[in-house]
């Protein structure tokens, strides 16, 4: 079990922007991993964007699973996890995130900050702690505060898009994904 | 749980004519770089697209003639066969040139005393097979030296009850086999070594209700099977699971109609072919194993398969090889 | 026109592994189009890459030199040789028949087996489930092994016990080299049947009744295992070992002599458990007695009891912390037979 990535965004009325963000890649081959970095940070953006407030949503696309949660006040955090890593520590792991952001990163830092701008540095520290659940010491304490009932599971990214949006457009459109990334979607597409 | 989910647009028809041309295409892509990536399996290739080709009543679309010369061209002094020219020989190649040939009703093409000497000589003290002249050790040489003997009516020619004894070895508590003593069961070896079984007599070996179980357990929600525990479901397995459930006499046991709906859903509405998951690329690979596993199923446009040589019953009557099952 | 590159291609690639022999990685880097004067090679970090353009013209040159030269229309001095299938096997790993032209080169010795283990690791760090890989791997294993053990029976008794001591130093190298291949491989790809089976095959074929190494693995697996439950390849290695160390422990008193008559085991030590008990038969060097042997057979039998206890126990927290695996149950069931049929 393996958690890739763990962000800190703001949802701003049609944009989300990205806060904070750590990663763990050390999986992904040497020459994979910039291009990878790229599309879990555009993925990201593009649920928190597309989740409304108040909720928490899993995505499942190709082996990884993305765990959303966007609160009230337009605070949202992403972890990316493969498949194996249980979705409740997850949630915990984002509860904790975003409460500890917003009690050191004022609020109205948050619709225009960046990761340059924004001072805070725990994320990297909370990544490595909980690629061990059992060590991260959630397992147990969690299951009562989360209903997981309320968690929207999507089954695609697709299901996140709108009538007509393709999946493809927008990493086409993207400005965030550099030439060598957009040419590492068109090969990362299944062929076996 | 580790599964696929199934579009509601997913292809739910058969698409035979697709799935021919597809074949039929296939082959004229010669400089194409996937085309060169797998010439080191060339032989086992032909195989695939011709023997799918027969399934559906397509063969006379292949190059007849050309096919025979090239296997002619690719049987090398010990007798052995190789993927294509100037590759060495190998147990794998060896079996699937032998079925085309029979296929083709021409196995005079090339020197079939040869053949069988190469196949003898790779039998190890312990009965088990090499796969070719370096040594390495698998059920599946076992499956491909039995069959190609089979196939050629010269099975006496090994030491069958140490072949068998060797075999038994592999044989694992939860029913299955692997690829040597001691490893994990996997369909596909359990699909090499029921079937070597079979070939050789010797099905009671096997504690059919235990395996049944074990192989049933490889469906998932989606329908397909996978070929291990928590692995996704891919098109191949449909074959080496369904083939080894029937070859043990126990294909009941799983869901036909489900199974059918996800090999469906893995072709290619546009360029014909199926792929081992729906949505990814076609290959000749899972084409042929999808038709194939759609014919185990039932379906009526297909010819019916062996389930323990993969090659349609009409030619085993032809060349007068039948193997029992369980029932 | 593009032959004159590819030659030089190929050329950068042999240069590359002699400018740094710490390469652990190779791979493709996407790039759709070449960049003006500029080597597809990239080196950077102990990582080779290949810009990926160049992949298509690389690999159907690499491919038919080799053809010609096998078919003997071409003519190619070993370096050549060497350098070209070393391409050929970082892109195309299944082609075996490059293998076989090195295996040739292997037994003319021309070509050390070290060179190829790194090769086929290389090869590895890509395509981690590359069957003929691994077979390669297995031959050269195996022929290492044979070389070592020839020019042990070619001594004489008093140089015989300095080179014994060579010998399992240099076991327990390659011992350890071939389980770190065997990992990174299968944290690469889930289930790598490949790799598992391989990791059997080297304790088989290298450590077998040597029940240290059985028992180092047993540990150093308990932390992998807790993480990739899923993997059922990584537990059915759990049920191999603890299947060969239960049987070993429990055969009357095999715990001393497997570990002391066999001639590549001298260095072994036994379990902590086993070893503390056990050390004054071995000061004083006397053979146990009845009364000793019975001694002797309990503690297996409590090792083994203790082994599988742990197992189960190990079982059950990983179930609970991670419900609806099927591999955890199916393990769960699988140490429980293997108990019951002691
Ligand atoms: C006549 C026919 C149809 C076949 C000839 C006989 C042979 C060679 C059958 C091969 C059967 C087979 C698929 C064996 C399994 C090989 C194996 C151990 C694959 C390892 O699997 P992974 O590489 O881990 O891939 P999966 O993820 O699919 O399990």
């Amino acid at each position: 079990m393996k958690l890739y990535s763990l962000s800190v965004l703001y949802k701003g009325p049609t944009k989300s922007n990205l806060l904070k963000a750590a990663y763990d890649l050390s999986s992904f081959s040497f020459f994979q991993r910039s291009s990878v970095q790229e599309f879990m940070t555009f993925t990201s953006a593009l649920i928190v964007e597309r989740t409304t407030q108040g909720s928490r949503a899993s995505v499942k696309e190709q082996e990884y699973l993305c765990h959303v949660y966007v609160r009230n006040d337009n605070l949202g955090a992403v972890v990316i996890a493969d498949t194996e890593y249980p979705q409740r520590v997850c949630f915990t792991l984002l509860d904790k995130v975003l409460e500890e952001f917003s009690r050191q990163v004022e609020s109205i830092d948050w619709p225009s900050g960046n990761p340059e701008t924004i001072n805070y540095k725990a994320l990297d520290v909370h990544l490595a702690k909980y690629q061990n659940p059992r060590e991260a010491d959630a397992m147990t304490k969690v299951q009562a505060e989360l209903d997981e009932t309320k968690i929207i599971l999507h089954n695609t990214m697709e299901s996140l898009l709108e009538r007509g949006e393709k999946l493809d457009d927008l990493v086409a459109k993207s400005e965030h994904l550099g030439n060598q990334s957009k040419a590492f979607y068109k090969t990362a597409r299944k062929q076996n | 749980v580790k599964d696929v989910i199934i579009k509601p647009d997913a292809p739910s028809a058969l698409l035979l004519e697709k799935h021919a041309d597809y074949i039929a295409a296939y082959g004229s892509k010669k400089d194409d770089y996937e085309y060169t990536l797998s010439e080191y399996l060339r032989m086992s290739g032909i195989y695939w697209g011709l023997t799918v080709m027969d399934l559906m009543g397509q063969l006379p679309r292949m190059n007849r003639q050309e096919i025979i010369d090239f296997i002619r061209a690719c049987q090398h002094e010990c007798g052995g066969i190789s993927a294509s020219i100037g590759h060495d020989p190998h147990l794998l190649y060896t079996l699937s040139a032998v079925q085309i040939l029979c296929l083709y009703d021409s196995v005079d093409a090339i020197d079939v005393d040869k053949v069988v000497e190469y196949v003898k000589g790779l039998q190890q003290e312990n009965g088990s097979f090499a796969g070719d002249k370096w040594g390495e050790i698998d059920t599946r040489f076992s499956f491909c030296a039995v069959a190609t003997l089979a196939l050629l009516g010269k099975m006496d020619r090994i030491n069958i009850d140490k072949a068998v004894e060797f075999v038994s070895s592999c044989m694992n508590f939860d029913g299955g086999f692997g690829c040597r003593p001691g490893s994990e069961s996997h369909a596909g070896q359990i699909y090499c070594c029921t079937g070597f079984l079979a070939l050789t007599g010797q099905l009671h070996l096997v504690n059919a209700d235990l395996l049944g179980w074990w192989l049933c357990e490889r469906q998932l929600l989606s329908g397909g099977l996978n070929g291990r525990p928590e692995k996704l479901p891919d098109v191949c397995y449909s074959w080496w699971v369904l083939a080894s459930l029937k070859i043990i006499g126990r294909i009941h046991w799983i869901d036909k109609a489900k199974l059918r709906a996800f090999i469906l859903a893995c072709q290619d509405e546009e360029t014909g072919g199926f792929a081992d998951r729906p949505g990814d690329m076609v290959d000749p690979f899972h084409t042929l194993f999808g038709v194939a596993g759609l014919s185990l199923l039932g379906d009526e446009r297909i010819k019916p398969v062996n389930p323990v040589l993969c090659m349609p019953e009409d030619v085993l009557q032809r060349i007068g090889l039948q193997v029992d099952l369980l029932s | 026109e593009v032959d004159v590159l590819v030659q030089r291609v190929v050329k950068d690639i042999t240069n590359a592994f002699k400018r740094n022999p710490n390469i652990d990685e190779c791979g493709v880097i996407p790039c759709p189009e070449a960049r003006y004067n500029r080597s597809p090679i990239v080196l950077v970090e102990n990582k080779l890459g290949v810009e990926s353009w160049c992949v298509k013209f690389l690999l159907p040159y690499v491919h038919n030199k080799l053809l010609l030269y096998r078919q003997r229309k071409h003519w190619l001095d070993r370096e050549a040789l060497m350098d070209i299938t070393c391409t050929l096997l970082l892109l195309n790993p299944d082609f075996t028949t490059a293998w076989n032209v090195r295996k040739e080169l292997l037994q003319s010795g021309v070509l050390h087996p070290e060179k190829d283990l790194y090769l086929g690791k290389l090869a590895l760090s890509k395509f981690p489930k590359s069957p003929e890989t691994w077979i390669h791997r297995r031959m050269l294993d195996k022929s290492t092994k044979q070389q070592q053990q020839q020019q042990h029976y070619g001594e004489t008794e008093q140089a015989g016990a300095e080179r014994s001591q060579q010998l399992s130093d240099q076991l327990a190298r390659t011992l350890h080299q071939e389980m770190k291949v065997c990992s990174d491989a299968a944290c690469r790809y889930p289930s790598n049947y490949n790799a598992w089976s391989h990791r059997i095959w080297v304790l088989q074929h290298m450590a077998k009744g040597n029940i240290k190494v059985f028992h180092d693995e047993l540990s150093s697996m308990r932390l992998w295992v807790s993480m990739h439950v899923s993997d059922h390849s990584g537990f059915h290695y759990r049920q191999f070992l603890l299947k060969e160390l239960s049987t070993e422990l429990s055969q009357t008193s095999a715990c001393i002599p497997t570990i002391m008559t066999s001639p590549q085991h001298q260095s072994s030590t036994v379990p902590s458990s086993c070893s503390h008990n056990h050390s004054h038969t071995q000061a004083n060097g006397e053979l146990p007695g009845a009364e000793a042997a019975e001694d002797e057979r309990q503690l297996g039998f409590h090792t083994v009891f203790q082994l599988f206890h742990e197992e189960m126990e190990l079982c059950s927290d990983l179930i609970q912390s991670f419900p609806g695996h099927e591999t955890l149950w199916s393990h769960r069931r699988h140490v429980f037979y293997l108990w019951h049929n002691l």
